[in-house]
């Protein structure tokens, strides 16, 4: 990794009128203490973060401040999609099997600062879709849905091949590009004028609160907001049974620029991002930190 | 109000009716044609046409069938692609999360499996795995979903298993042991009940046939939802059935190279129509079979009861039989179709033609008889006989319109051989010929092809560079892909491969047979190796060497071997005046690039332009080793297998012989002193003896003379490097990770060092090379059970 930072150090030296990208940090997180972690997450601070296995059983809580990690959760399912709502508190679904073999979802609540764990949406059979609120959080059933608290300003999340938006309860699904296999990971701009998703087939959009589409990034997943302009992505190769390859990229909102933070042999993957800090973990299980400066031409 | 209590009731029934409904995420594995897919090339398709089998194509039709008919069934469905373009190759982790996001119960990866092994083994059956380790699935319930689901595609009987019919169930973390705890990339992180089935193998080529057939992937399909069915409880929840199955001929073989197990040795029936009729004998249905010689047809979604199918072919006699459909459930039906034969069986015609007064014929001329039918193979086997009595065997062609004879070795020199087919012969309907038919030969002078030198030969000690494998032959050997018969194998068993642009072998114009492979990679020294030579190497008559070769040698270094002698004395320095006393005119001496690091005394020689039979190579200056009785000299040669002699002679007169020049590449060659006293080298000699194989090489040829030492014993490694194809790594150097690719599934790698000592293994395709000193290594990826190494290079 000190090759990286060296070689990133030296691509922003050698940029003229491109941005520079300068990492002032790049570590190794909690070594030797937590095993192989994945799906981190940060919260909008980007002071904490959510991590779980490779079979997103169980869930787990970081805090950079104290450097202190609680289990949240040992259930599984609970670390997959897991996220910090616009009130602070970590909200997850954990499923169960039931009558004829069908999958039951149920939604949960983690207070962050009281350190309690509450059920929130009772089990229901079918899709439980988080919705990132600008205040508090929802997730939304096919049966029964959980909003806290009810007015949560914008919000956001996909179903199917539609990204929903809403604005204090009032919700309108769009299609702003064609993907027959459905939409996914879909995210408020930290200024909240626009939003990020991936569509299947085609890659990550950016679109504003109207639907209209912006910019189309490139066939790229998990775009994370890094800040007002710029987002994270994954960009991995495979042969249809493992992974060949996987990156960090770095993207502006706009798709005129692009920039590998890491290189495609590091394996590295599902990032997250949050005000200049990336998290990421690699095909092992490694987490990783590494903080950016952008500076414009 | 009333209007709004009936809406809301209405609407809380859908809902609970959907709140029941089971959904079934479908995953038709890989997509796009590209570099992760995967194709078999079989005629009449090229190489890449994307109407040729890709597994792509079989997987997304299996995954329309599935969809089509769950939701037949009431289930809700998605699916994670609907096309075969590049677009629609979806990554393994955004097929994970549309899965998880979907909300589905249950996961299907729908694939089929390669042996790796293409056409030359043959593998068939079907196999599910489910995440976890087996028996402890990592999703519960996903070993049940496994289980409920081969327990219909095992009773498929259209197609061969070759596993006695078993479907094999793992977790993917025991299949794949070395991959640790990564698994398989689609069940990684799904949160669905899930699995990964691989349908039957694809490069079993008379499946890869079934699998072009829309008919046989519907089926697939279709039982992917009885499995469904299975696993929700709902198998009489529909009230349809399916009549389907394979059409083949009862006794006409299919001709290929490729392996065939059971029916499939048969060739299916093109084109056949299939009508299915109720108990009146009303056609209720007509299906035909396509032209992709897989002899598939289907009858979808049939009212239960008891049903007559009626098959027939253009060329073939109708066949009726009796099938019975229950609901939601498969009935297999297949035919043996019986060919239209309607009169004896004849010779047409026949070869050798020969009669008496005519010339002797080639000792391997074989007996080729075409028939105006095709024959029963058993019969005609049985009629055949051929004096005096030669062992042989026979090969069947055109659909065994055509039968050919040929002997197992040579006939015997100089004899009369008579061939007669019995009246019995009959042809496949069963009717015999009535009447002998008789040939008469007579055979010349000559039957085998003699080899008159081979490199390596047996245990001999190889040098590891450069290795180029030479054979002679006592007449000109059929240069038509006759590299393909000499085989390089390493300890492990692994082939190696020969620099094709600078092989040579013998022209029209020479005198006699020969053929130089250079090895595309050198040896790696201490490796017992093997050159095998296939008895198929044959001159422009067909006339092949006695038996196969199997010569065992064993890779050194020759430098080593010197230096490890002791003090090494060059012999190619400006020091050293060397000089040809009486050699002028027809040898030249000159300085080239030695073994050493330093230059060599190289001698070049052509005795077609003397009557000398030896050469002197006089050392004046030479300030070498002393040699005392008991002593060994080890000189470094660089041989062009002229089978000359090499002496080297001392200053007090005595002659020392050194080696024959029967090799290519170095050789570090020895002589024993046996004489008391003190003796220094002075020069060496080259003589030529009276051998045939020095003739049939010519005259001419160059010598290498490196250092001159004692001799001592040499040192190994034990790393192969040898690549498979298909087998890559990269990148190279890594900083993070070396990652293999391969065209099947890869158990794991390993790093090593060049002293031999693995620094990392992985059960998955990558290493994480952050913790591993920068070097050189070698990596071995292990596929299939054999294994590729590949030199790579860790930066920091």
């Amino acid at each position: 990794m000190k090759h990286l930072l060296l070689t990133l150090l030296a691509t922003a030296a050698l940029a003229g009128a491109a941005q520079q990208v300068v990492v002032q940090e790049h570590r190794r997180l909690l070594q030797g203490v937590e095993g192989p972690a994945y799906y981190p997450a940060l919260d909008a601070s980007g002071t904490r973060l959510l991590f779980t296995d490779a079979d997103a059983c169980g869930l787990k809580l970081y805090d950079f401040n104290d450097d202190v990690t609680t289990r949240i959760t040992a259930l599984p399912g609970a670390g997959m999609d897991a996220f910090f709502g616009g009130d602070g508190k970590v909200y997850y679904v954990t499923q169960e099997l039931r009558e004829h073999n069908l999958v039951y979802r149920t939604g949960h609540a983690y207070d962050v600062a009281r350190h309690t764990d509450a059920v929130v949406l009772d089990a229901q059979h079918g899709a439980v879709h988080p919705v990132k609120a600008m205040r508090g959080a929802a997730l939304k059933g096919e049966n029964r849905s959980f909003r806290a608290p009810a007015t949560m300003g914008l919000t956001v999340y996909t179903e199917g091949s539609t990204v929903v938006i809403g604005r204090d309860g009032r919700e309108r699904a769009y299609t702003p590009v064609p993907s027959h296999a459905g939409y996914l990971w879909a995210s408020l701009s930290p200024d909240a004028t626009r939003v990020a998703f991936f569509a299947a087939e085609r890659g990550i959009c950016i679109i504003d609160l109207d639907g209209n589409l912006l910019a189309e990034l490139g066939n790229y997943e998990m775009p994370a907001w890094l800040n007002e302009h710029y987002l994270v992505a994954q960009h991995a190769t495979d042969d249809g049974h493992q992974f060949t390859s996987s990156q960090i990229l770095l993207l502006k909102d706009d798709g005129s620029w692009t920039h590998a933070l890491t290189q495609p042999s590091s394996m590295t993957m599902q990032p997250t991002a949050a005000r200049g800090r990336v998290v990421y973990t690699t095909i092992d299980g490694n987490l990783f930190e590494m903080t950016l400066q952008i500076v414009e031409p | 109000m009333k209007k709004s209590i009936l809406t809301t009731a209405f609407a809380l029934m859908a809902g609970m009716a959907l709140a029941q409904q089971p959904h079934v995420y479908i995953n038709p594995g890989h997509g796009g044609h590209g570099s992760d897919d995967r194709n078999v090339v079989i005629p009449p398709f090229a190489a890449g046409d994307t109407l040729g089998f890709w597994e792509s194509n079989s997987n997304l039709w299996k995954g329309f069938a599935l969809q089509e008919t769950l939701r037949r069934k009431g289930y809700r469905t998605s699916i994670s692609r609907l096309k075969n373009q590049e677009a629609n190759d979806l990554n393994l982790s955004t097929i994970v999360a549309l899965c998880n996001s979907s909300g589905a119960d249950v996961f299907y990866s729908i694939h089929s499996n390669a042996s790796g092994y293409g056409d030359s083994h043959a593998f068939n059956y079907p196999m599910g795995i489910y995440r976890g380790y087996t028996g402890q699935p990592q999703v519960p319930n996903s070993d049940k979903l496994a289980a409920d689901l081969g327990e219909t595609l095992i009773e498929n009987q259209s197609t061969v298993w070759t596993n006695g019919g078993r479907y094999i169930i793992y977790g993917d973390w025991t299949f794949y042991p070395d991959w640790g705890l990564q698994g398989l990339g689609v069940l990684r992180g799904n949160k669905a009940v899930s699995m990964l089935d691989e349908g039957s193998f694809h490069d079993y080529y008379p499946e890869a046939y079934r699998l072009l057939s829309h008919d046989y992937d519907w089926v697939e399909g279709w039982n992917f939802s009885i499995g469904a069915d299975r696993y929700f409880g709902r198998l009489d929840n529909f009230d349809k059935g399916v009549v389907t199955g394979c059409i083949r001929d009862d006794r006409v073989l299919r001709e290929a190279a490729y392996q065939m197990v059971g029916v499939d040795t048969r060739v299916p029936v093109d084109r056949a129509t299939v009508r299915l009729l109720d108990t009146n004998g009303q056609e209720v249905a007509v299906a035909q079979t396509d032209s992709l010689w897989n002899g598939i047809y289907l009858f979808k979604y049939v009212e239960p009861g008891n049903y007559q199918v009626e098959a027939v072919g253009a060329e073939h006699e109708p066949m009726v039989k009796p099938v019975t459909v229950e609901a939601n459930a498969t009935a297999y039906c297949n035919f043996d179709l019986k060919k239209i034969r309607n009169t004896p069986p004849v010779v047409l015609s026949c070869s050798p033609q020969w009669a008496d007064g005519d010339d002797p014929l080639l000792c391997n001329v074989p007996v080729v008889m075409q028939f105006n039918w095709d024959m029963d193979t058993q019969s005609v086997e049985q009629a055949f006989t051929i004096t005096p009595q030669v062992k042989g065997h026979f090969t069947w062609e055109d659909s065994n319109y055509r039968v050919t004879f040929a002997p197992d070795d040579a006939y015997a020199a100089n004899t009369r051989y008579t061939v007669t087919l019995g009246a019995a012969a009959c042809h496949g309907g069963g009717t015999p010929m009535g009447e002998d038919f008789t040939i008469t030969f007579t055979t010349d002078s000559r039957r085998h092809l003699e080899q008159l030198a081979v490199f390596p030969t047996q245990d001999a000690q190889v040098h590891l560079t450069k290795l180029v494998v030479e054979f002679r032959t006592d007449s000109l050997m059929n240069p038509y892909d006759l590299n393909k018969h000499f085989h390089v194998f390493d300890s492990d068993g692994n082939e190696m491969t020969f620099a094709m642009r600078s092989v040579k072998n013998n022209k029209k114009s020479d005198t006699f047979g020969f053929i130089r492979l250079p090895l595309a990679r050198d040896l790696v020294p201490g490796q017992d190796y093997r050159l095998v030579v296939d008895r198929e190497v044959a001159d422009y008559d067909g006339i092949h060497i006695p038996d196969t070769l199997h010569i065992g040698f064993h890779a050194v270094d020759a430098a080593l071997q010197l230096r490890d002698g002791g003090e090494v004395t060059p012999l190619g320095g400006d020091d050293v005046q060397a000089t040809l006393p009486g050699g002028d005119a027809w040898a030249s001496l000159a300085r080239a690039a030695g073994l050493l690091g330093g230059k060599a005394l190289q001698v070049k020689y052509d005795f077609a332009k003397t009557d000398a039979t030896s050469l002197r190579v006089d050392l004046g200056g030479l300030q070498g080793p002393s040699f005392a009785q008991g002593d060994t000299l080890a000189v470094l040669l660089q041989g062009d297998m002229s089978f000359n002699h090499l002496v080297a002679t001392t200053a007090d007169g005595l002659d020392l012989p050194l080696d024959v020049i029967d090799f290519n590449g170095w050789k570090c060659a020895r002589a024993r002193v046996d004489w008391p006293g003190n003796h220094r080298v002075d020069g060496f000699v080259l003589q030529r003896p009276d051998d045939a194989r020095v003739a049939k090489q010519g005259t001419a040829g160059t010598l290498l003379i490196d250092g001159l030492a004692r001799f001592k014993r040499g040192k190994h490694t034990d790393i192969a490097d040898v690549q498979l194809r298909g087998v890559s790594v990269g990148p190279n150097p890594a900083t993070d990770y070396l990652v293999a690719t391969a065209d099947a599934l890869i158990q794991a790698v390993e790093l090593v060092r060049l002293d031999g000592v693995t620094v990392a293994r992985n059960a998955a395709n990558y290493i994480n090379v952050t913790g591993i000193p920068a070097g050189v290594y070698l990596m071995r990826v292990h596929v299939n059970g054999l294994t590729s190494t590949h030199k790579v290079m860790v930066a920091k």
